[in-house]
């Protein structure tokens, strides 16, 4: 695999303002990369869970878009950092099962089900990096 | 009338279109006025029209699904019309559970949809 | 496809304009000593886009793209303003556009790249003999490098755009497929029925209920059914998006019809646990379309006699 970057761009995440901000970027690079209206709709939908994730349960954090390629293939990445309390238990989360931080949850493992790429890391105490990825289909 | 998101009456249904994103501030406001609306007027039925709605995350989603729920407890039958193809498809695949909100492809069909389940819904 | 498409298919920005002079180890020096040659090419263009026609017609497989005098006029005069390009001294978007717009008039009259590769391969020839006739061979060796350096580039623009046009065209196939292998059908007012035939992947799969629920909105159906008895396998996958399919459909208020549904796909399905509490289900086609008319409040009845005429 040799994903390249055509474009980038990097947003902060410290209000709701920049959650919609996100989102409405995502969705036009989307349509800019030639995404159908459900494709477009999926990967905004997690972006917007992943952005809200950042928001609610980090306090705070960044967004950072791509253009990318594979190949023939072309594709958009987004990449979710932040420096909150980190995630313990992961499996568990991303089973959709984790009662204290529930809509966390929800939003991980539904994001999950709407991208092709998704990869996860987080340590307790120092924040969590989630990276997806959609892949423009003929 | 706190929010932005208009409610019409119409004899014994209520209508609100969501045109605008639904961010915490708005989706609040959103739910005390429906809620305060039901309570003034009593209707029987409730629309929610999310046709203008290009995306619907599971925020978006426990909003209007407990929206509906909280006006299901005060006897008033609420229908969700007007979701887009992608918005569905979207929902279903995220496996967020929509539960039995009752849906309708437009405002017709919704009317017509509140009109069968009361019989004697007034609508004008 | 027009030349404007074929630059945002190239990605044709600032960026991949760099890379690919670049690539060719096109600079400054070489657009100047290009510049600087213009006077040679003017004096030269005729004679160099003739002997280039000459060697075109040549070849019997060429000539239906020349039918006639007036064409090749026509022709000649497009390819003398495409050869003094050359040596403008500039490459730039607009450079690069203008060689598009040649490339796409090329794909669209079906010339193809072997020819265009034989052009090239002429030019270069024609230019090496006049410039070592003309300069000195330091000068010469220096002209031609840079002359070199600018065919490749216009080479490789012109081989991306027979690929982009190729890709083009896989992917209209492929959209045209896709729709072949989804025909959704109106039985009646609001009510559509989706035969499914073959092996449905993932990828199907997917399409499908797109494709599902698009209909379902333009159509403003009540219910769709679906027939999978020309099914090959239905698996937990197929199954899992027969309910998916049904669950989304229903969010936009219409209903499913599971139809064809054979002894063995019965057990396949309540064995996975799948739950089908939510769908209607009925074995045969007939029966699902029956009860998809009772849905829209229309029957099927029996005519009575020619007198009484066609019952609501």
């Amino acid at each position: 695999m040799n994903i390249t970057t055509r474009e980038r761009r990097e947003m902060p995440v410290q209000s709701e303002d920049d959650v919609i901000l996100v989102r409405r970027a995502v969705k036009a690079l989307a349509e800019q990369t030639g995404f159908d209206t459900f494709a477009s709709a999926a990967l905004t939908t997690a972006a917007s869970e992943l952005t809200r994730n950042i928001w609610v349960h980090a306090k705070g954090g960044v967004a950072i878009i791509e253009a990318v390629e594979n190949g023939e293939r072309m594709g958009v990445r987004v990449t979710f950092r932040d420096e909150g309390p980190g995630i313990a238990d992961v499996p568990r989360v991303l089973a959709g099962g984790y009662s204290t931080a529930r809509s966390m949850g929800l939003g991980l493992s539904g994001s999950k089900r709407l991208v092709d790429d998704f990869a996860l890391q987080s340590t307790v105490g120092t924040g969590t990096t989630v990276e997806i990825v959609k892949w423009k289909s003929y | 009338m706190t929010g932005v998101i208009p409610i019409l009456r119409m004899g014994d249904v209520l209508l609100t279109t969501v045109h605008v994103e639904l961010r915490d501030a708005i989706a609040e406001a959103f739910q005390t006025d429906v809620l305060s609306a039901i309570e003034k007027s009593r209707a029987t039925g409730l629309i929610i029209d999310i046709s203008g709605l290009d995306m619907v995350d599971s925020y978006v989603a426990r909003i209007l699904a407990e929206t509906g729920r909280m006006a299901r407890l005060m006897g008033t039958e609420a229908v969700l019309c007007g979701m887009r193809p992608e918005v569905s498809a979207t929902l279903v695949r995220m496996g967020f559970p929509m539960g039995t909100v009752q849906t309708a492809l437009d405002l017709d069909e919704g009317l017509a949809l509140l009109r069968s389940k009361n019989g004697l819904t007034r609508i004008e | 496809m027009d030349h404007r498409r074929y630059m945002s298919l190239l990605k044709l920005d600032e960026a991949e304009l760099r890379a690919r002079m670049s690539a060719c180890e096109l600079g400054p020096e070489d657009l100047e000593r290009l510049q600087r040659l213009r006077p040679f090419a003017e004096k030269h263009t005729a004679e160099v886009v003739n002997a280039f026609y000459e060697l075109l017609l040549s070849h019997p497989q060429m000539r239906k793209f020349f039918p006639d005098e007036a064409t090749v006029r026509r022709v000649k005069r497009t390819q003398s303003d495409y050869f003094l390009g050359l040596f403008e001294g500039r490459v730039d978007l607009a450079y690069v556009e203008d060689r598009l717009r040649v490339g796409a008039m090329h794909e669209r009259i079906g010339l193809a790249p072997k020819w265009y590769l034989a052009a090239y391969r002429k030019y270069l020839d024609l230019l090496h003999t006049l410039l070592y006739a003309e300069y000195p061979p330091a000068e010469a060796r220096a002209f031609f490098g840079s002359i070199k350096k600018i065919v490749f580039f216009d080479m490789a623009i012109a081989i991306d755009t027979y690929i982009a046009a190729n890709l083009e065209t896989i992917q209209r196939h492929q959209v045209a497929l896709r729709e072949l292998s989804t025909p959704v059908i109106r039985v009646h007012d609001r009510v559509l029925l989706l035969p499914l035939v073959g092996a449905i992947d993932s990828v199907r799969a997917h399409q499908i209920m797109d494709t599902v629920l698009v209909r379902v909105v333009e159509e403003k159906a009540k219910c769709i059914i679906l027939d999978i008895a020309g099914v090959a396998v239905v698996d937990t996958k197929v199954a899992d998006n027969l309910v998916k399919t049904t669950a989304s459909v229903r969010l936009l208020g219409a209903q499913t019809i599971l139809t064809g549904i054979s002894a063995q796909v019965a057990r396949t399905i309540v064995q996975l646990g799948v739950d089908i509490s939510i769908m209607h289900t009925r074995s045969r086609l007939q029966e699902g379309i029956e009860l998809a008319l009772e849905m829209v409040g229309k029957t099927i009845a029996p005519k009575n006699g020619a007198s009484e005429g066609a019952r609501p």
